[in-house]
């Protein structure tokens, strides 16, 4: 009774075989089909990126580092500086990604990042962005940003004009009140 | 059914003026310093009068800035009532020195060694007090203390030097800089004691014995220990061990990480069980800044937390049952194959497949997928089947019984005594579940029977956990009938910095009881995070247990206990 048990237990792998196809022999000529919240390689939305390094900061194995990049937004970048992952620390938690502001940071299904040299790992903004300015459209967002900054300088000094005049005023002023008290020029 | 301020009362009454501070938190938590020469009577009483039977640990606390160091006991019942007393013991920070609870309690010998080798507090008393986690190197720069530098010293970058020993050897030392010699800051000679080796080598008492290595590299063990067995003939004389091998620290890193980033250590102290690390510090966490958690992300992590039992008991039986081998038909790769089903819905979920990070203060990181409910109902009951199917196959197996059956019995008695966690205690028939002792989120609404055993060998061990599993299939399908809509994060910003205060908190980990004592300083990060791991009881327990049996029996026994080396050297 007891072998007839054990046969059949023995039978039970050649059953479960014809059932069961390959699970593991998959990769890479077929892809596993990801999870939409799969946390991959980061997508970057330069165009949205305010260049404010939360991400760096949070990141526990600190492998975010701010980095220059051409095709973002200067408006809102001003120094454009976006961030570059090291992948070789990496570790894919997502914190960087909740810390966002803009929430112009995400985690796709990319997976594969492989390099035969440490630096090739490095990836920066290039690789990470999703999406990106076109060089004239930043051509025109830089003339637009140093329209603007041209502007606020154009108003600062304005002010600053102003203030001086204003200060020479006040100045004038004082002299006048020191001169209609004289004591306190004399204490002065 | 006793409650924190009777037990409070209660040693008040019987040791007036031993309680120096208390605090009651709620029915089921008590704080209190107790005067360190009356702690040993007080636990005695506790014991014996008040049903505390469970030593379930100790943490050293390094008070730099009031200049003492404590050590918290932390005691509990198995099952008699529910209250946990967190009793504290001060002293001075210069020659710091308590008394031992190693001869009151059996499984309090490795949690005093750790205390002593990273805090340097001498226990009196203690029956060996031999470094344990540390590299014998390192015993005497007690490293978790506050103003530890670094090893070898970071201010000065010294780094190792080799020396060529007269047999031949390269040894490397990290001399102590002259000033710090001169100032008496480092111990230039290392305390005496004997070794590892010496240790177990002082056993063999004839030719007929020797020393057996399984480890730190064997089939066997899931992760890197050292098991010495001291055999005669085909007989386990004695067991030793000797763990730390993946020793990371990872207490002291979280002192030094911010709150939200301690997360992902707790990930990384047992990969297959980081979903419910994350809950118990996260709970913790919470506990302290008062938060309350929406409807539906505790939902969300009752069922990813026990989605996660799941896929461990899958691989924790399967890993056994290789290393078993007696069963031909090799079920590892079949509960690899339904594992992979779980994990891609945990996957689902939280986007990772081992280090979920996922849990966070005051809810979770994700909602779940609009589809989640119907994948479950495809995937659960196929589980349940193929779990019903695996039971049928070892019961019907006489190769697998005459292997299992009566190898490594552990009475009810003993498995309490030795302070031994989760399906390994309950397979000796002590309902003792965390999920039950210590309810957190919505588990006290749930209806859920907790499995335990008979007999309390190998096979009850197995058994235990696949019953668990259909148990968990049976909270999960609860769970999703009852899901909320709403919120699964709090309105309001979680603040940076957490507010001055302590918690200890307790889950159900697939390994047992997993605690987690954080205090906190009122800054940005932890002061200090004692994790109470399961497996670190398990393994403890592993010695007395391979007494007398073959050593064909070993890896059956220390097989069946589920181990996970890593979370017990954290
Ligand atoms: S995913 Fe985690 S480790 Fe990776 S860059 Fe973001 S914060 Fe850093
Ligand atoms: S990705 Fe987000 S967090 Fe990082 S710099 Fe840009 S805006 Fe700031």
């Amino acid at each position: 009774m007891l072998k007839r048990k054990m046969i059949k237990n023995f039978g039970w792998p050649l059953k479960t075989a014809m059932r069961e196809i390959e699970v593991t022999r998959l990769y890479p000529e077929v892809m596993m089909e990801l999870p939409e919240n799969e946390r991959g390689i980061h997508e970057l939305d330069a165009t949205t990126c305010i260049g404010c390094a939360s991400c760096a900061r949070v990141c526990p194995n600190s492998c975010i580092e701010m980095v220059h990049f051409k095709y973002g937004n200067p408006l809102k970048n001003k120094k454009m500086q976006f961030p570059q992952v090291d992948y070789g620390r990496c570790m894919f938690c997502g914190l960087c990604v909740d810390e966002c502001p803009v929430e112009c940071l995400k985690m796709g299904k990319k997976v594969t990042m492989a390099g035969w040299e440490r630096e090739d790992i490095i990836k920066g903004p290039d690789f990470l962005a999703t999406k990106r300015f076109s060089a004239k459209e930043v051509a025109d967002l830089e003339a637009e940003a140093k329209r603007i900054a041209a502007e606020k300088a154009a108003a600062k000094k304005a002010a600053a004009k102003e203030k001086p005049a204003k200060e020479g005023t006040a100045a004038g002023n004082a002299k006048k009140k020191a001169d209609a008290k004289p004591k306190e020029g004399g204490a002065a | 059914m006793t409650n924190a301020s009777e037990v409070l009362s209660s040693i008040q009454s019987a040791f007036p003026g031993a309680v120096l501070d208390s605090r009651v938190e709620s029915d089921r938590r008590l704080w209190a310093t107790i005067d360190s020469k009356k702690i040993l009577d007080v636990c005695k009483h506790l014991t014996n009068k008040l049903n505390f039977d469970h030593y379930s640990g100790s943490a050293g606390v390094d008070w730099i800035a009031r200049n003492e160091m404590e050590v918290v006991e932390i005691m509990a019942s198995h099952g008699a009532h529910k209250v946990v007393a967190m009793l504290k013991v001060k002293t001075p920070r210069e020659n710091p020195s308590v008394k031992s609870l190693a001869n009151l309690y059996w499984n309090a010998n490795w949690y005093e060694r750790e205390i002593w080798e990273m805090f340097g507090i001498n226990f009196e008393g203690h029956p060996g007090l031999y470094p344990l986690l540390l590299s014998d190197q390192l015993i005497g720069s007690w490293p978790w203390r506050k103003d530890f530098k670094g090893y070898p010293d970071l201010t000065t970058g010294e780094r190792a030097v080799a020396i060529t020993t007269p047999e031949g050897y390269t040894e490397y030392r990290f001399p102590p800089t002259p000033a710090e010699v001169e100032a008496g800051a480092v111990v230039a000679e290392r305390p005496k004691y004997p070794t590892f080796r010496e240790r177990e080598e002082r056993e063999i008492k004839s030719d007929s014995e020797m020393i057996m290595h399984l480890g730190p590299q064997h089939a066997m063990v899931p992760g890197p220990f050292l098991l010495d067995v001291l055999v005669e003939g085909e007989r386990v004389k004695k067991g030793f061990l000797d763990v730390g091998y993946i020793h990371k620290g990872i207490e002291k890193i979280m002192e030094n990480r911010t709150w939200l980033q301690g997360i992902v250590y707790t990930d990384r102290m047992c990969y297959v069980a980081s979903l419910s690390n994350n809950e118990c510090y996260c709970g913790a966490v919470e506990k302290i800044l008062g938060l309350e958690v929406p409807e539906r992300a505790q939902y969300i992590r009752v069922i990813l937390e026990e989605l996660s039992r799941i896929q461990s008991h899958l691989i924790g039986t399967g890993e056994f049952l290789t290393l078993v081998a007696g069963v031909g038909y090799a079920p590892w790769q079949y509960m690899i194959i339904d594992r992979e089903r779980i994990i891609s819905l945990i996957e689902s979920v939280t986007g990772a497949r081992l280090t979920h990070t996922f849990v966070r203060f005051g809810g979770v990181r994700n909602d779940l997928p609009d589809d989640f409910a119907e994948k479950c109902k495809s995937t659960l009951p196929y589980i349940k089947s193929r779990i019903n199917e695996f039971i049928e196959l070892f019961a019907q197996d006489a190769i697998y019984q005459k292997r299992m059956e009566n190898v490594g019995v552990l009475s009810a008695e003993d498995a309490k005594r030795v302070g031994i966690a989760g399906p390994a205690l309950r397979a000796s028939g002590v309902a003792y579940d965390m999920r039950v002792e210590d309810p957190i989120l919505v588990y006290p609404d749930l209806d859920f029977k907790v499995i335990v055993g008979t007999k309390g060998d190998c096979a009850d061990r197995v058994d235990c956990r696949l019953r668990e599993i259909l148990e968990s299939i049976y909270i999960i399908e609860q769970c999703l009938d009852r899901i909320p809509a709403g919120p699964i994060k709090p309105e309001a910003k979680i603040p940076k910095k957490v507010p001055a205060g302590e918690a200890y908190y307790r889950v159900e980990d697939p390994r047992g009881e997993m605690g987690m004592y954080v205090i906190s300083d009122g800054g940005d990060k932890p002061y200090r995070v004692k994790v109470r791991g399961p497996f670190y009881a398990t393994l403890q327990t592993l010695p007395p247990l391979l007494e007398g049996v073959y050593i064909a029996d070993v890896v059956a026994i220390a097989g069946s206990m589920d181990g996970c080396p890593s979370e017990a050297d954290r």
